[in-house]
């Protein structure tokens, strides 16, 4: 654990320090001094994105997953910045990639492929990001490095708050 | 060259077992005085030009214990590898080079010759593939260090000594065989004799072999490959998921494995909202998150604690934060435990590591199932569905 802690470009600090320039940022810009509810929500599900965001840009597309959160936050981050034609794009854009991966799929399942655990492999996938385009052996791979990074996800925030 | 040899010995096999060796070696001789080598001229030039790889191989193979990604699974049924297996016959004692055939990329990319061609092949060299096998297998210790390999390697060296006869019985079959039908009946003697998959370091392809009583047939083995790189991940990914020892078989692994995920992710929105929350509260400080001092962690811990809005937020939800404290746990570099299954499991775990006593504190309220703020569980609930 330690060495991790000590390396300056480990995942762990380079979330840490991404996930605090998000929050500092979130804390300038809105200095809440109420605890409304709805304010609260607000700030939750930004801190969420901030999260989500600096994680996948600690990861920095070596992995499918990263990719694959980090194109859903920028199809979100457009859609609120809400330009039609922009949306048309992505839209369009992922489209073509859904069909395509489930073309990949199709492919797959039928070039004799052992597909001894099936219906947990699809729970897998709607869990992971990017999940849906890839066979059971990269699944596996992605879960892996998925599930180490929430986890260093999990433990900084613990700190943070 | 016995020189060579034993220095091979003496490094290669630190603590293996060396009767397997000397059979070989008993072996080989014996099928030497059997049948002189085979006589084209061009193993002999593949030999010479092979022979300093295999030493350059043999330094570098046995610093490197790692598994090398595999692109494409070849059939091993003879059909790349016998120019290598050649190499034998002409240097006898050079067993070191029998295994090292198998691995030096560059010789292997030149040297490979395609299934219909192998009509150069000889019964001498099916008798000397029949040797690789146990090659193979120690060539495999090198090249993966798990101590799957090794028991595998074992088991392997036991049968062997009664599959001995076997053997030299199908090598005799070998031997009178006609060169076209060279794969067939190299099939055939490897799903007779004792072979095992095996997997060997090459840029282009892998080779497999078939197992005994298995089929041979290129999917099956592509299939066979696969399946074992899939349970290798899924070992790995049970190191990965805490209290996944106990089970066994893929469905229940998956499962589980879905439910850290989930529960996970449930945790990150969790503290994310702790984190709204908390915010406004209480001042947030950079210093309070160094990225290099561990010991920092458990400093700080006394002073979150110390907020009341932590004490609200612990009663919130029983699952997530119990699910938070076996993170915590993890965090402490406590070997994680099977921390998800029941506060018992993590309340008892607890008094066992070094934490501090406000962390105790901060269990014992939602412990006691507290009522807490409404506006902070209406948020939560909100912030659900």
């Amino acid at each position: 654990m330690s060495p991790h802690h000590l390396n300056p470009s480990s995942l762990k600090s380079r979330f840490t320090t991404r996930f605090l320039r998000a929050l500092t940022n979130i804390n300038a810009q809105n200095p809440i001094s109420s605890s409304s509810p709805r304010e609260i929500l607000q700030r939750y599900r930004r801190i969420k994105v901030a999260a989500d965001k600096s994680m996948a840009y600690s990861v920095r597309s070596r992995r499918t997953w990263s990719r694959a959160m980090r194109w859903k936050l920028r199809s979100r981050s457009w859609r609120q910045a809400s330009s039609v034609r922009r949306l048309k794009i992505t839209t369009t854009c992922h489209q073509a990639i859904m069909k395509k991966t489930a073309h990949e799929r199709e492919s797959k399942t039928t070039t004799g492929e052992e597909v001894g655990f099936g219906v947990q492999t699809d729970g897998l996938r709607e869990l992971v990001p990017g999940g849906e385009a890839m066979d059971i052996c990269n699944l596996l791979d992605e879960t892996a490095h998925y599930i180490k990074c929430l986890t260093t996800q999990v433990q900084r925030e613990q700190i943070a708050s | 060259m016995l020189r060579g040899l034993h220095s091979l010995e003496t490094c290669t096999y630190n603590g293996m077992d060396m009767t397997v060796l000397e059979r070989q070696q008993a072996r080989l001789k014996w099928q030497q005085q059997q049948n002189y080598g085979v006589q084209n001229n061009n193993p002999i030039e593949l030999c010479a030009s092979s022979v300093p790889q295999i030493q350059g191989f043999l330094g570098s193979s046995f610093g490197s214990g790692q598994l090398v990604e595999m692109k494409k699974p070849e059939v091993y049924l003879g059909s790349d590898d016998f120019p290598k297996f050649v190499n034998l016959s002409v240097a006898g004692p050079e067993f070191s080079a029998s295994k090292m055939d198998l691995v030096p990329p560059e010789a292997a990319a030149d040297y490979c010759i395609s299934r219909t061609s192998s009509c150069q092949m000889t019964a001498f060299q099916t008798a000397v593939m029949n040797e690789e096998r146990e090659d193979v297998i120690l060539k495999k210790m090198e090249s993966t260090t798990g101590r799957e390999s090794f028991n595998k390697r074992k088991v392997e060296a036991v049968q062997d000594d009664k599959c001995k006869d076997k053997r030299i019985k199908g090598e005799v079959e070998g031997e009178s065989e006609v060169k076209t039908k060279c794969s067939t009946e190299v099939s055939r003697n490897s799903s007779k004799g004792n072979s095992k998959a095996s997997e060997v370091q090459k840029p282009d392809y892998i080779h497999v072999r078939a197992r005994r009583g298995q089929a041979t047939d290129s999917h099956s083995l592509a299939e066979r490959a696969r399946r074992e790189k899939i349970s290798k991940k899924m070992k790995c990914l049970q190191d990965l998921v805490p209290g996944c020892n106990k089970i066994t078989g893929k469905a229940g692994m998956l499962d589980e494995i879905i439910n850290y995920v989930q529960s996970l992710q449930r945790q990150v929105e969790f503290l994310s909202m702790k984190l709204a929350a908390v915010n406004p509260s209480v001042e947030f400080n950079v210093d309070n998150l160094p990225a290099k001092e561990f010991p920092a962690y458990v400093a700080n811990f006394p002073a979150a604690a110390k907020s009341p809005a932590m004490a609200n937020l612990a009663c919130l939800q029983f699952n997530p934060l119990q699910k938070a404290v076996s993170c915590m746990l993890d965090a402490t570099g406590h070997p994680p435990q099977t921390a998800t299954e029941g506060v018992a499991s993590a309340s008892i775990s607890i008094p066992e590591q070094a934490l501090s006593s406000s962390c105790i504190t901060q269990l014992q309220p939602f412990s006691t199932w507290n009522t807490d703020p409404q506006g902070l569980y209406n948020v939560y609930n909100m912030g659900f569905h």
